[in-house]
C-alpha cells in the first residue's frame, strides 16, 4: 500500500520534471508559415527558371534561411505575448537538437553551389539537385527526430515521414530515370517541404489544444 | 516496516501543488511564473500562495524583471531547495525498498 503511494509521487514527479523540459509552443502557425515559404519558394524557383545545380542550391539556401528567421520570430511573438524567456531551456534543447543536421545540409548545399561545373561533368543538372533534394530531405528528418524527444511526439513521427520521404526519392532516382521525366526539382522542394508542412500546420491548427501554446 | 523514512519526508514539499512546483523547477535552471502555472494548471493565486511558502523556507527564489516592457516573474530552485527536494525523493525511494525487501 506504502508503496504503492511512494512509487505513484516518484512517477508524478517523473512526468513533471519531463513536463518542464518539452517544448511548448504552438506549433501550428510556424508549420504554416514554413509550408508557405515552402510553396511560394517552388513557384518563385521555376518562374525564374533556375535549373541549374549551382543556382538551385544557393536559391534554396537562400529561402531556408528565411524560413528559419521567420520561424524564430514567431516563436519569439509568442514568449512575449506569453511573457516567457524567448531563448528558454527548451528552446534551446529543440535549437541544439537540430543544429548539427541542419549545419550538414547547409554545408552539402555550399558544396553543389561551389563545385556545380565539376559535378555536371559527370551527372546531368538535374540528377545533382535531386541528389540534394534527397540528402536534405533526410537531414531534414534527422534533425526533426532529434528535436522530437524535447517537442511533442508528433514531430518524431514527422520527422520519419521526411526520413521515408527522402529514401523514396533516393530509391526513384537510382531505379527510375527521374531527370527524363518531366518532374521540376523546385516542385519537388515544393511539395516535400512546402507541402507537407502545410498539411501537418493545418492538422495542428484543429487539433493542437489553445494551452499548448504556453 | 522501518517507519522513519515516512517521518522524515519533508511535509513542505510533500503538499501536492507545492511538490509539483518542486518538480518543475527541478529540471529546470529556471521558469517563468506563466510557464509553471500553464504546465500544472493551477489558478494564479494558488501559485503564488504556494511559491510564496516554497521562498519563505528558501526552497526558491523569486525575481521579478522586465522583458519588452512586461512584467516577468521567474522561479528558480536554491541550493536548499534542491538539496532538500534530493533528499524527500531518496526517501520515497528507500520507502519502496524497504517494502519490497520486507
Amino acid at each position: 500500500m506504502e508503496t504503492n503511494w511512494a512509487a505513484e509521487h516518484l512517477q508524478t514527479i517523473r512526468t513533471l520534471m519531463e513536463r518542464s523540459a518539452l517544448y511548448r509552443r504552438a506549433l501550428a502557425p510556424i508549420s504554416i508559415y514554413v509550408g508557405v515559404i515552402g510553396v511560394l519558394g517552388a513557384a518563385g524557383g521555376w518562374a525564374l527558371k533556375l535549373e541549374l545545380p549551382g543556382s538551385f542550391a544557393l536559391y534554396w539556401l537562400a529561402v531556408s534561411i528565411v524560413a528559419v528567421i521567420g520561424a524564430l520570430l514567431l516563436v519569439r511573438r509568442q514568449a512575449i505575448r506569453h511573457g516567457e524567456n524567448f531563448w528558454s531551456l527548451p528552446t534551446r534543447r529543440v535549437a541544439q537538437a537540430m543544429l548539427p543536421a541542419l549545419l550538414v545540409g547547409l554545408g552539402f548545399g555550399l558544396m553543389v553551389a561551389k563545385w556545380a561545373p565539376e559535378f555536371q561533368e559527370r551527372y546531368d543538372p538535374k540528377t545533382i539537385s535531386v541528389g540534394l533534394i534527397v540528402l536534405w530531405t533526410l537531414l531534414y528528418g534527422l534533425a526533426l527526430h532529434a528535436a522530437g524527444f524535447f517537442m511533442p511526439r508528433g514531430i518524431r513521427l514527422f520527422g520519419w515521414g521526411f526520413v521515408l520521404a527522402g529514401l523514396v526519392l533516393f530509391a526513384a532516382m537510382a531505379w527510375t530515370n527521374l531527370s527524363a521525366s518531366g518532374i521540376s526539382a523546385h516542385a519537388l522542394m515544393g511539395v516535400i517541404f512546402g507541402g507537407s508542412h502545410l498539411a501537418y500546420g493545418i492538422y495542428l491548427y484543429f487539433t493542437e489544444q489553445p494551452k499548448n501554446e504556453t | 516496516m522501518n517507519p522513519e523514512p515516512f517521518l522524515n519526508l519533508d511535509r513542505l514539499i510533500h503538499e501536492k501543488g507545492r511538490l509539483a512546483i518542486m518538480s518543475l523547477l527541478a529540471a529546470s535552471p529556471e521558469l517563468s511564473f506563466t510557464e509553471m502555472r500553464d504546465a500544472l494548471g493551477m489558478t494564479d493565486g494558488n501559485l503564488t500562495t504556494h511559491i510564496r511558502t516554497l521562498q519563505e523556507a528558501g526552497y526558491v527564489s523569486v525575481a521579478k524583471t522586465y522583458q519588452n516592457n512586461r512584467p516577468l516573474t521567474t522561479c528558480m530552485l536554491t541550493s536548499k531547495g534542491r538539496k532538500s527536494f534530493a533528499d524527500y525523493i531518496n526517501l520515497l525511494e528507500q520507502i519502496i525498498q524497504q517494502s519490497k525487501a520486507k
